[in-house]
């Protein structure tokens, strides 16, 4: 059956079938196929049979806590083959181009199926648009989650707050009471969802990695649109096809790491990959920003929650200091690219960063250098959300033939 | 010169003494540097006014020193040694001119960029900064600069105020608001004091506290008199006289300052004299960073004989009996708070009127109070916290109050190559025209 085929039965299934897991009896590479080009699909469907449908941006909301609410978090995205034709009106171009796109996929009905949008305070694009979505998106529910920047005690205090207001505003859409049991189940069923996609980056390490990169990125961005015990039931699947792969090239691929916000199309994988290097691994905000680190069960969740957003994932709209010297911010900001460069044997580094924007933008001459000071050359690219302008193309096959040709 | 005569018949004496107290600013940092007194890179409205000015401490305004940069022409070197590093043409273009500036100080081994104008800005000995609604560089700014010069060290606060939600009535959550942003003032201080070895003299703190309000009501007193037609000061002087409650709030010389505004905006209403020869058109600078580089082009508005009585940008106080503040005795409570109501003050009339927002409430008042007839928006490419959201305001206000001509203008604040002076005037000369034809109408 043809993708397509596949997706829309998915969407137009009966009530039974659209509750069954699809991945029990299923090809899991082919159905990470089909949610990346219909993304979205099995959201639609499972809203068809009375599921709720809750939409966030970035990956700074707590899924957690929409899932403890009862809701299926999908994470709002753009489509940069399409181009923009809707937002304009309503959107001021000089916010950041992935915001506008996706913006505008909301605008021409990709997320119909939403019960309501939860966008935090990561950046100024986000925070001053807030309204805009409100008001040209209406849906019954919305809430702006006032994320701090900072780290350290206060700030750990205050974001408590910020998510029980949240929990809160959750509890009176719904009419139900979250409790302490459904946020911890929430909690351990996101950890194992971690633990599964970590495993998977871990056959990246090999010197043929059993996954190539434009397929790593494709799960990564089907599972951002699944409950998520079907994501880790997917995910464990994919591992399972791809660990029966037999490699055949004698000769080790260029292997690099991609570095960015929302990286979220395989168009700049392809690129790449299409040169004979490899994406092995990556520290994107769709990709291992979210699963190198586990959530602690506190006794009180929420206090796991506001931890380990606040303190372990390196999104750039964090700022950390813990009052050592520059170098040793250094290391809290970008220590854990040192450990992905050496545990996936990485030869480059490609930075990504989208027109207009602020966190990432501010962090490029930081970023580059420390990459190379361990080593590693590290290519920046600026970009509007479309991976596949041919610009970017020549420059990053020019980047990719140098670094072959100094392997020589 | 038969021009800029007229021009200065038109601005404010207060307006015209502000560029040598900006020089002064400027030349304090420098100075102190020199004797070896603490100069803190600082930002406006980021809360510490009260701190710094009680502990003696002198700021180093970086902003402040990228406007200078841009309303002198010479902006343009500054950010190509910024484009050097591979910061982005888009990222916001204060910043990315403090930062080239930096970058190239340190490049010459801490000597000042040669033909620095006004002589540079100091290096400073820390850096303050805050993460809070009002915009991202304000800490990824400092973080970037500390590339630059790795040996200064960098407190950053949160000072957030309750975002605003039909359905959450910000008195419900504003505590917990309050009590994250005293523990970051205090860690405010302790910084300070590790940084300088001096401590924090709490009688002055509250003393300067009481100065800040005081300066805020007579601040807002002599903006009120703008209300008068005709008005007498209008925004082109405001983007001059905004500097001593941006960057020099805790000081008597701000207080003293609005006083004398005060006094001779109601001189110049006894008088009838106005900015423009013949008053027609009264708008509103409805938000917007202005282009630094052209603020000439508010005399261009008062050649058409449109005049700017009231603007949003820079208005960053209240009078203080407007806040409805408790009785609080803790200084730090007391600037931690104000900061908050000042933001959240327009939350209940946004509630009140169906389908409006706070950012909206505040232009309707001001269209009211001011007698205004049309409102001018200025969207700088570079800076999406200030220009992001322009499109609904005015979408919002002709929806919840009325149809009002609206104008928005396109450029930037620091980057020049993003302005044509004629385009410009076109578009201003399209607006009076619809200004005009709209009154004959009626």
């Amino acid at each position: 059956m043809r993708v397509s085929e596949r997706c829309s039965k998915s969407s137009d299934s009966t009530k039974k079938g659209a509750l069954e897991m699809e991945t029990a009896n299923d090809n899991g590479l082919t159905l990470v196929e089909t949610y990346y080009k219909d993304y979205g699909c099995r959201a639609r469907a499972l809203k068809q049979v009375g599921k709720r449908m809750m939409g966030y941006i970035s990956a700074a909301v707590p899924v957690e806590i929409i899932n403890a609410a009862g809701f299926i978090p999908v994470r709002i995205k753009g489509d940069p083959k399409e181009a923009i034709t809707k937002a304009y009106g309503s959107m001021e171009t000089l916010v950041c181009p992935f915001l506008l796109n996706a913006f505008d996929q909301v605008l021409k009905g990709r997320y119909d199926y939403l019960d309501g949008i939860v966008i935090p305070h990561t950046c100024d694009s986000v925070s001053r648009t807030y309204e805009v979505w409100k008001r040209n998106f209406p849906l019954p529910y919305y809430h702006f989650l006032n994320v701090p920047h900072l780290d350290g005690a206060p700030s750990l205090e205050f974001f408590t707050q910020i998510l029980k207001t949240f929990i809160k505003s959750l509890e009176q859409f719904t009419g139900k009471e979250i409790s302490k049991e459904n946020l911890a189940h929430a909690v351990l069923a996101y950890n194992k969802l971690r633990q599964a996609m970590r495993d998977l980056y871990d056959l990246r390490r090999p010197d043929q990695p059993l996954i190539s990169g434009v397929e790593m990125m494709k799960l990564l961005v089907a599972v951002k649109a699944l409950p998520v015990d079907e994501s880790t039931a997917l995910i464990r699947q994919v591992a399972k096809e791809v660990k029966g792969r037999k490699t055949s090239s004698p000769q080790k691929p260029l292997r690099i790491m991609l570095l960015g916000d929302q990286i979220d199309d395989t168009a700049l994988t392809e690129i790449i990959e299409n040169t004979g290097a490899q994406v092995v691994v990556d520290d994107i905000s769709v990709g291992s920003k979210l699963y190198y680190a586990d959530m602690e069960a506190t006794h009180d969740p929420v206090d796991g929650i506001a931890e380990y957003y606040l303190e372990k994932v390196s999104l750039p709209t964090f700022y950390r200091d813990k009052g050592g010297s520059y170098d040793e911010n250094l290391e809290l900001r970008f220590g854990h690219l040192k450990r992905f460069v050496s545990e996936f044997d990485v030869d480059a580094v490609i930075l990504l960063v989208y027109k207009n924007c602020d966190p990432y933008g501010f962090e490029v001459p930081a970023t580059t250098s420390y990459i190379e000071s361990l080593g590693k050359p590290a290519f920046y690219v600026e970009d509007e959300y479309s991976s596949s302008s041919s610009s970017l193309k020549t420059r990053i096959e020019a980047f990719l033939e140098m670094l072959t040709q100094e392997r020589r | 010169m038969a021009e800029e005569r007229k021009q200065r018949m038109t601005a404010t004496a207060a307006a015209a003494k502000v560029p040598k107290m900006v020089r002064a600013n400027f030349t304090a940092n420098l100075k102190a540097k020199e004797e070896g007194r603490p100069v803190a890179f600082s930002f406006i409205v980021n809360c510490y006014d009260e701190i710094l000015r009680a502990m003696d401490i002198v700021p180093a305004w970086a902003e402040s020193y990228s406007g200078i940069c841009a309303a002198k022409h010479d902006a343009g070197r500054f950010l190509e040694k910024a484009q050097s590093q591979n910061f982005s043409r888009s990222l916001c273009t204060y910043a990315t001119c403090g930062l080239g500036f930096e970058y190239w100080r340190n490049e010459l081994g801490g000597e000042m960029p040669p033909n620095a104008p006004w002589g540079g800005i100091a290096r400073s000995d820390f850096i303050l900064g805050t993460g809070q609604m009002l915009c991202d560089p304000r800490y990824k700014w400092p973080q970037a600069v500390q590339h630059y010069m790795r040996d200064v060290p960098a407190y950053i606060g949160g000072f957030y105020w309750p975002p605003y939600d039909e359905n959450i009535d910000q008195r419900e959550v504003e505590h917990y608001y309050l009590k994250y942003a005293v523990e970051e003032l205090k860690g405010a201080i302790a910084f300070i004091e590790k940084q300088t070895q001096r401590k924090m003299d709490w009688d002055k703190l509250e003393e300067i506290t009481d100065l800040v309000d005081r300066t805020w009501d007579m601040f807002i007193d002599a903006y009120e008199l703008r209300k008068a037609r005709p008005t007498p000061m209008d925004t082109g002087d405001a983007m001059n006289t905004m500097v001593p409650l941006a960057f020099m709030l805790g000081t008597q010389e701000a207080y003293d300052f609005y006083k004398d505004l005060y006094d001779e905006l109601k001189d110049k209403i006894e008088r009838k004299e106005g900015v423009a020869e013949d008053e027609k058109y009264r708008l509103l600078w409805g938000a917007g960073l202005p282009p630094w580089f052209a603020l000439s082009d508010f005399q261009y508005f008062n050649s058409k004989g449109a005049v700017f009585p009231v603007e949003r940008t820079y208005r960053e106080a209240e009078r203080i009996d407007r806040l409805r503040l408790p009785k609080l005795s803790d200084p730090l409570e007391r600037i931690a708070l104000r900061w908050m109501r000042y933001w959240t003050h327009w939350y209940d009339a946004a509630r009140k009127r169906k389908g409006s927002i706070p950012e909206v409430e505040r232009l309707i008042e001001y269209i009211e109070d001011y007698q205004i007839d049309g409102v001018v928006f200025h969207k700088a490419f570079s800076c999406r916290t200030w220009h992001s959201g322009i499109l609904l305001q005015a979408q919002i206000l002709k929806e919840v109050y009325r149809e009002i001509p609206i104008l928005v203008l396109e450029g930037d604040i620091v980057d020049i190559s993003s302005y044509n002076e004629s385009a410009t005037h076109l578009r201003i000369d399209a607006f009076i025209e619809v200004l005009e034809n709209l009154r004959n109408k009626h």
